[in-house]
């Protein structure tokens, strides 16, 4: 739950990146903490294996400056994707106020990514929060591999994005949408915020 | 000190002063902070307060799975420093303490006055007020500005 301070002005966001093992969350922000320059940044935090899977979760702090007169901080996590770890994810996704649902485009990690959707859905419920309620955004990572190898953002909207959520195509070791998805799901989380906040 | 609320300042003060602790850092059990005393830089602050609440939520789940009673604290002793951890209830929600000491201070110390300030803490809570208008409705353009200054564009 977003914490927001009236005293000094100050709101805290926690936003998740949730899907698959593999499918880029850890790289989405790698290239996040590359770009932002360190004054706005805290240090990376990664409870990750001996061969760079994230073990528990990953940890960036970004501070984006004043909004509206608030100082707005958000606080960036990955979950670790492989199904094994389901119970270390739902700790990570617990009190999240928006969610990126990195899918991996890759044609043959299809189910991967249907089963990690299904299993979002039943921690946020676990939590008793209807994914409906939740902030979210797609993103389709991985589209710079060859076209025979992955599923076009429209066929992966078609086939993953019942809700029709916001969904940004990208390419996380080059960058590119890793900004458009991270401005998607902010804007959805401060217009929650906007539409009114428990004092 | 900075405390997200003005009425935790005062239990906090006591407790800062009575145990002779050298850091202590209060969160939600999601992490988030709530007050803190002695850290620097606020964006060290949330990644100690990530990790608390890791370490709190993962050891509570270890409990779990074991089928014993969860810990009530956790404790790091170091050579020069010890940390202590412990999660209790408020009105307004599961909340996490995270203390760092010294040798001028002793476990035993830290934790009977970390349970006073806890009392201190669940008696001092306020009525929570209504719904209060928090950004205006077109921040949009502001967040894209910050946005694009963070990337660099
Ligand atoms: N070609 C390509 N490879 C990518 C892209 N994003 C990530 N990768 C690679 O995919 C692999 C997995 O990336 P991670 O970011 O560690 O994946 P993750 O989702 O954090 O995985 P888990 O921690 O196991 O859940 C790494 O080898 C990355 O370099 C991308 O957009 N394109
Ligand atoms: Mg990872």
């Amino acid at each position: 739950m977003s914490l927001v301070n009236f005293t000094a002005r100050e709101i805290t966001c926690k936003i998740v990146y949730y899907g698959p093992g593999r499918s880029g969350k850890t790289s989405n922000l790698q290239y996040i903490y590359g770009r932002v320059p360190q004054d706005r940044r805290g240090k990376m935090v990664s409870l990750a294996t001996a061969s760079d899977r994230t073990l528990f979760f990953d940890f960036l702090p970004i501070d984006l400056g004043s909004i509206s007169g608030f100082t707005t901080k958000f606080q960036l996590y990955t979950v670790p994707g492989q199904v094994y770890y389901n119970a270390t994810r739902k700790l990570v996704l617990q009190g999240a106020d928006g969610v990126v649902f990195v899918a991996d485009s890759q044609a043959r990690r299809f189910d991967e990514n249907m089963e990690s959707l299904q299993n979002l859905q039943e921690n946020l419920l676990a939590e008793g929060t209807d994914i409906r309620d939740m902030p979210l955004v797609y993103q389709y990572n991985k589209q710079d591999l060859p076209a025979d190898l992955i599923m076009s953002p429209s066929e992966l909207d078609d086939a993953l994005n019942f809700r029709s959520v916001r969904s940004f195509s990208s390419d996380c070791l080059h960058g590119s949408g890793v900004f458009e998805t991270l401005k998607g799901v902010s804007e959805l989380v401060l217009q929650k915020l906007a539409a009114g906040a428990p004092a | 000190m900075r405390a997200l609320e003005p009425w935790v300042e005062q239990p906090l003060m006591t407790f800062l002063t009575e145990s002779e602790a050298r850091l202590t850092l209060l969160m939600t059990s999601a992490g988030q902070v709530v007050a803190q005393h002695g850290f620097t830089r606020a964006v060290d602050i949330m990644s100690a307060a990530a990790l608390g609440a890791a370490i709190v939520s993962s050891t509570e789940e270890m409990a779990r799975v074991l089928g014993v009673r969860p810990f009530r604290a956790l404790t790091h002793q170091g050579e020069s420093h010890g940390i202590f951890l412990s999660a209790f209830e408020t009105p307004r929600g599961r909340w996490i303490g995270l203390v760092v000491y010294g040798q001028d201070t002793s476990l035993g110390l830290v934790q009977l006055f970390f349970d006073r300030m806890v009392d201190e803490l669940t008696q001092g809570v306020p009525a929570e007020g209504g719904t209060k208008q928090v950004l205006a409705q077109d921040f949009e353009s502001e967040l894209h500005s910050s946005l694009r200054a963070l990337f660099g564009r």
